[in-house]
């Protein structure tokens, strides 16, 4: 045990070594935009995880969120001058106060249908920023002015900032994926995903908790959305609002391990890593190539390793342990 | 006004016929195998591409090659059951909810891949013609949809009502393990009502293709409505999904017609979340029949 945490110690430093120093040794753009990529929907598995890998309210509709935040930074960067530092708070919280009445009306429902119900409400809240151009642009959306370098309007010259906010945002996930998992909450959680009607008959107060977890998980989606539309320089309803979005957050964490706290992340550098080889082998001429390889993948890990990639690491990795004092 | 009025529940009724035959099949999926089938929409569209490409290559109707798609959408049906669904059916939700939503995508991307993203219509020697009965314009595609639509479903009913295998379905929707107990092949059943449902929407496809255009996102236009349909009218209940999607249909060209041309959707999203509110359990409240 002993022996176990120290390993589990030694690589973390490391991890964090190399993605503290990667931008400062890879130069190139291109790879830098991959590595954004992978950092950004990281957090997103992460914080979808929270909800629908522990507890096992397996959303598919956290773009509501992603655009929420997206839209509420916008809005106040754009329309009152607010640093997209302050509206990425603000973002998070319009997502919570969103998640209130999108939870008490899905909470209803369970399995399948709690699925179909949250990407009715993400598909509905598309189709509001679509239709009403008072709100916020309509479909043509809107370009994010460019200041140049301007740190504290979340606009920066070099690209390797981007890298470092989207490392710090992950990180942030992690840290709160990790004390939830140790505190009490993190039990109440697992419970609830194992068998909520046996939880709550042992007193665990399922809706509440489902709506707790549900509040955060909003907020650090809200989080990536605002990062995101800063990166891009561009919001329109089909982005902020994309389906894809809310895939890709459950789909990662599937793949990588769903419930664990590194999932997301594992299965994030496996599919973004095949999506740009995909890319760079056929040119991304053919429409549908990468979700018909991201499809094929999660078929295979639900048919033969329920448990994720962490799953096979982690047997991996124990077995590893166990042998290694044996031979020294 | 009356007339408009008229006009509209008409529109809405004969697309909602083209609802029931996709929402019959996630209803009669759910009562019998227990699991939500996000790919149905997916055999809408291979239907259609079907239907189309037998216009297109032979020539042949879109409405004769029912005879057609609906055996090799049976077929699919029943491999798809015996190779994937039978591996994650179990107390877990998640392998299953993503299964067939991995389905969903893998053919949804591969008819991008395949077909790319244009539209395709069969063009008929009915397609335009219409029924002028009073002030009322019926267009005689939708009607004939409309018919087969109602015809198959009343098919279903005395299917399951009045044949052993139809009966023995009923019964393991009401309860799997005593049905079990009573010599009822699960996985048989399991196969049949999979080939069934998936053949209700071949057919959807095939009736739709005189008068709609076939590209790889249409099933999702069918699904979310099945989806809502089916939530409204009990979930597993034929009966109930059958009258539900006649309900939506209705509902759906009311919208178009007196609240805006592109509010069709806003109208089905309204009417999923206000059914989930008030009504999570389906206006019937009952269970499968």
């Amino acid at each position: 045990m002993q022996g176990q945490r120290k390993w589990n110690a030694l690589l973390l430093a490391a991890a964090v070594i190399i993605l503290l120093v990667l931008p400062l040794v890879v130069k190139s753009s291109f790879a830098i935009d991959i590595f954004i990529r992978i950092l950004l929907f990281s957090f997103i598995g992460v914080a979808w995880n929270l909800m629908g890998g522990y507890a096992k309210q397996l959303s598919l509709g956290h773009a509501a969120y992603f655009g929420l935040g997206a839209y509420t930074s916008t809005i106040l960067q754009i329309d009152f001058g607010i640093s997209p530092w302050i509206g990425m708070i603000a973002g998070g919280v319009v997502a919570m106060l969103a998640s209130l009445p999108i939870g008490w009306l899905c909470f209803r429902l369970r399995g399948p249908y709690f699925t179909i119900a949250t990407i009715a409400t993400a598909q509905a809240l598309m189709l509001i920023f679509l239709k009403f151009r008072d709100l916020a642009w309509g479909a043509e959306g809107t370009t994010i002015p460019n200041l140049g370098n301007a740190p504290l309007m979340m606009q920066f010259e070099a690209k390797a900032a981007y890298y470092y906010v989207a490392l710090g945002l992950l990180a942030l996930g992690l840290a709160i994926t990790y004390r939830i998992e140790k505190s009490w909450m993190g039990y109440y959680l697992v419970a609830i995903g194992e068998d909520e009607d046996a939880a709550e008959a042992i007193g665990v107060n399922a809706p509440r908790i489902k709506r707790d977890i549900y509040l955060i998980s909003s907020f650090l989606t809200a989080m990536a959305g605002t990062f995101y539309t800063q990166y891009i320089y561009f919001i329109d309803p089909a982005t902020a609002f994309s389906f894809n979005i809310s895939i890709e957050a459950a789909l990662v964490s599937i793949v990588g391990g769903i419930g664990t706290l590194w999932g997301p992340v594992v299965g994030t550098v496996l599919l973004e890593t095949t999506s740009t080889l995909l890319q760079s082998w056929l040119g991304g001429s053919i429409g549908g190539v990468q979700l018909t390889v991201y499809s094929l993948i999660l078929m295979a890990v639900i048919l033969w390793r329920p448990t994720g990639l962490m799953g096979l690491a982690t047997e991996a990795y124990q077995r590893y342990l166990r042998r290694r004092p044996a031979r020294a | 006004m009356w007339e408009t009025l008229a006009q509209a529940v008409i529109n809405g009724l004969l697309i909602g016929g083209i609802y029931a035959l996709v929402s019959i099949g996630v209803t009669l999926i759910f009562g019998v195998v227990k699991i939500v089938n996000f790919a149905q929409g997916e055999f809408v569209m291979i239907g259609m591409y079907i239907s189309f490409f037998l216009a297109n290559q032979f020539g042949i109707d879109p409405i004769v090659s029912l005879i057609v798609s609906t055996p090799v959408l049976f077929a699919i049906g029943v491999l798809i059951q015996h190779f994937l669904i039978r591996r994650v059916l179990g107390p877990n939700d998640m392998p299953q909810i993503f299964l067939t939503f991995a389905l969903s995508l893998l053919l949804l991307n591969l008819a991008l891949m395949l077909f790319t993203a244009n539209y395709r219509t069969v063009h008929t020697s009915y397609s335009d013609e219409a029924f002028h009965i009073g002030g009322l314009y019926i267009p005689v595609a939708k009607l004939i949809a409309f018919g087969v639509a109602m015809a198959l479903s009343g098919a279903l009913w005395v299917f399951l009502h009045t044949t052993d295998l139809g009966k023995a379905m009923r019964a393991a929707s009401q309860n799997r393990d005593v049905a079990t107990l009573m010599g009822i092949n699960p996985n048989r059943v399991f196969c049949v009502a999979l080939g069934v449902a998936l053949a209700l929407a071949g057919a959807a496809g095939s009736l739709l293709m005189p008068f709609y255009s076939a590209y790889p996102f249409v099933g999702q236009v069918f699904v979310l409505m099945a989806f809502v349909a089916v939530v409204l009218g009990t979930l597993g209940n034929v009966i109930g999904a059958l009258i539900a999607s006649l309900m939506m249909g209705v509902a759906e060209s009311l919208g178009i017609q007196f609240v805006g041309a592109d509010s069709g959707q806003i109208v089905v999203f309204a009417m999923l979340l206000l059914t989930l509110a008030f009504k999570p359990n389906g206006l019937g409240g009952g269970r499968a029949r």
